[in-house]
């Protein structure tokens, strides 16, 4: 009966116009320069564009860039090489500095590092082929000065080396996972609707499901730790890094708790967990502006300067993200 | 840009049909991929069906959490509510329910404290979940419709070869795999309503955000039966296979294109890293295992799995199972 008629999918276009407005942040609706008109890609952008209109593609290529951000650290961390050549986008792929393989893992630690890096990989491999001849390369990537960066800014130390032992990479891992789960939730709602009908929204929303249970994988093993042992500093750092992603994009994070309680919990009930990161009013997961999860793998404060629009670069994106959603506009 | 995009979007489409036959026979999958995509924008169900399509699940999920934390239904006051959990409401339109426990507390005597502490959050969670569905439809919200926790676990294992009885609430074991049973299945439910949607402004990005939170409880509960039972000797691996490939049954008797295997319970995979030699792996997320995007179920498929394979592509209203009565709304 509700049939959707050419009016309602006009609409949802007009919706989704707006929506990418959104993706320029809040405030931020001066004039706008429309880029995507002409399907160029346009590497000169620059900061005093405040508003820009972005195709699928672009939304496709910015996810792009934090898959290749991940698989190579997952990648890394297993075997001690990243994405084969073809995988990072052939001979104009950025290089990455740093990551090492980690060592002395109990084989079911490795099955599970495996089973990351290898879903990493895919999602780089799906949106590649998605994308076609649009997928932008790999961009350069920093694995060793970013986590000293991020440790020093989140105040864990002046150096993290996330490849010390399966505990370290857990605490790298969770650096990312939580954030790709809101930079999907964020995403999905801008795709269009001719993206809905060619499958990018079901795509978006399968792939965000899946960070959705690496990040549950980490924070449950953070809090299965934290209960063993009383001394165990991780899920601090965890919660520093967490800190440290709020104060860069926006909030939302859940942090870690150590639940308390003595079983057998017969007649009573333990403190509870918190696995997930979600509002505390209705425990919807988080979503977050690109400009918000970009001042994250950025290090915007970190950096020092700049806090705001204009970041283009930095810790995990030394020369920045590929692709037209590459620079801050809030 | 329409060259460049139409590229795209034909890129997208081929790489989803490739999707459905797991790589390589994309010609043959050539000819069901239209009627699903043209099935994500053609519907004749409202946003507000498609929620209380979500409420209905949520109000069983919510329950069996409630019972196995606090002992007690999410319509009931007990005094061991922490904060974030309360009397829910559970009127509405349609025939109001019960719930069907067995006779003795439903209270599961948690020996571990983080296994507790998770049922503690994700009744909380679940909670919330019903809350803000009902606040979102106000008066168009349908009522809790009967719902069965010893019946249906028990065909279930019946069904699964499990054995002809299954108790989630014995055992902090048991429970995870009472647990496991729901939380894949909101995960692929709200993956293929998501898509149906028509208000991206309001409803997507909250379906979007509860569709990441039940991935995040399916993540939870697949870990920590690994964690549980890591070389499989307790049998609860087995367990998850067994209900995987009964939810995937389920749902694949009510596919109306190719038969795909769109479950996977916990196991060892091998997998190929940077094009090198193959590696074993564990299978935390339940996801196709050549693009990795979480499996996506229509609401057929998922009303096949809650009442237990009484679902058709007619639209005959099904029941059984977790809803011996069928479920509130349009989607029955």
């Amino acid at each position: 009966m509700n049939i959707p008629s050419v009016d309602k999918i006009s609409d949802l276009y007009q919706k989704g116009l707006s929506r990418r407005n959104f993706l320029a942040g809040a405030g931020a609706t001066g004039a706008a320069t429309v880029l995507a008109g002409c399907g160029g890609y346009n590497p000169a952008m620059t900061t005093t564009v405040t508003t820009t209109a972005y195709t699928d593609a672009d939304i496709l290529n910015f996810a792009l860039n934090l898959e290749y951000l991940e698989a190579e650290f997952y990648l890394r961390c297993a075997t001690g090489s990243g994405l084969s050549v073809a995988d990072a986008g052939g001979s104009t792929a950025g290089t990455v500095t740093g990551g090492a393989q980690v060592t002395g893992l109990t084989s079911a630690q490795q099955n599970i590092l495996n089973e990351i890096a290898y879903d990493e990989q895919q999602h780089v491999r799906f949106l590649r082929s998605a994308l076609g001849a649009s997928a932008v390369a790999r961009p350069n990537i920093d694995l060793t000065n970013s986590f000293n960066a991020l440790a020093s800014a989140a105040g864990i130390g002046s150096t993290f080396n996330p490849y010390a032992n399966f505990d370290a990479f857990i605490t790298g891992a969770f650096v990312f996972e939580d954030v790709g789960v809101t930079a999907y939730a964020g995403a999905a709602p801008l795709i269009s609707a001719a993206g809905v009908t060619a499958g990018y929204l079901a795509a978006a929303a399968g792939i965000m499901a899946v960070e959705a249970y690496h990040a549950a994988y980490i924070r449950t093993y953070l809090t299965a730790q934290a209960i063993a042992s009383a001394s165990y500093p991780y899920l601090g750092y965890a919660n520093k890094v967490s800190a440290l992603r709020a104060t860069l994009g926006g909030g939302n994070e859940t942090t870690l708790t150590v639940p308390t309680g003595t079983g057998p919990f017969i007649t009573t009930i333990p403190t509870p967990s918190a696995i997930v990161a979600a509002t505390t009013t209705n425990a919807i997961a988080f979503a977050r502006t690109t400009d918000q999860v970009m001042h994250i793998v950025y290090g915007s404060a970190g950096a020092g300067a700049g806090y705001g629009a204009g970041v283009k670069s930095g810790a995990f994106f030394p020369n920045g993200l590929n692709g037209k959603i590459a620079a801050t506009l809030s | 840009m329409a060259t460049q995009e139409t590229q795209v979007l034909d890129n997208i489409i081929a790489s989803r049909r490739a999707l459905l036959v797991g790589g390589g026979a994309a010609l043959a999958a050539l000819a069901i991929a239209k009627p699903a995509a043209a099935a994500s924008t053609v519907t004749a169900y409202t946003d507000n069906d498609i929620l209380n399509f979500a409420l209905n699940l949520e109000y069983l999920e919510a329950n069996f959490y409630y019972l196995a934390a606090f002992g007690t239904n999410i319509s009931t006051s007990n005094s061991l509510y922490p904060t974030g959990a309360g009397v829910l409401g559970i009127t509405g339109t349609g025939t109001q329910g019960t719930v069907v426990t067995k006779a003795t507390t439903c209270k599961v005597p948690f020996t571990t404290l983080q296994i507790a502490s998770y049922c503690v959050e994700t009744a909380i969670e679940e909670g919330k979940h019903v809350a803000f569905l009902r606040t979102a439809l106000g008066s168009k919200a349908v009522a809790q419709p009967q719902i069965d926790l010893v019946n249906s676990f028990n065909a279930l294992a019946s069904l699964a070869g499990i054995g002809p009885a299954f108790d989630p609430f014995a055992s902090d074991a048991t429970f995870l795999i009472g647990a496991y049973i729901f939380e894949d299945v909101g995960v692929t439910a709200y993956h293929g309503a998501a898509p149906l949607i028509t208000d991206k402004t309001m409803i997507l990005p909250a379906a979007a955000g509860i569709l990441a939170v039940e991935a995040y409880h399916a993540g939870l509960v697949r870990t920590s039966i690994n964690a549980l039972d890591p070389t499989g000797s307790l049998g609860l691996l087995g367990y998850t296979q067994k209900i995987s490939a009964v939810r995937t049954g389920a749902a694949q008797s009510a596919a109306t294109g190719t038969k795909v295997v769109d479950d996977f319970g916990l196991q060892t995979q091998t997998v190929s890293l940077g094009g090198g030699a193959n590696v074993t792996a564990t299978t935390i997320v339940d996801a196709d295992p050549t693009n990795v995007v979480a499996f996506s179920r229509t609401t057929t498929q998922v009303l096949n799995i809650v009442t237990g394979g009484n679902a058709t592509t007619s639209g005959a209203a099904a029941k059984g199972v977790f809803f011996p009565n069928g479920l509130n709304g349009l989607f029955s």
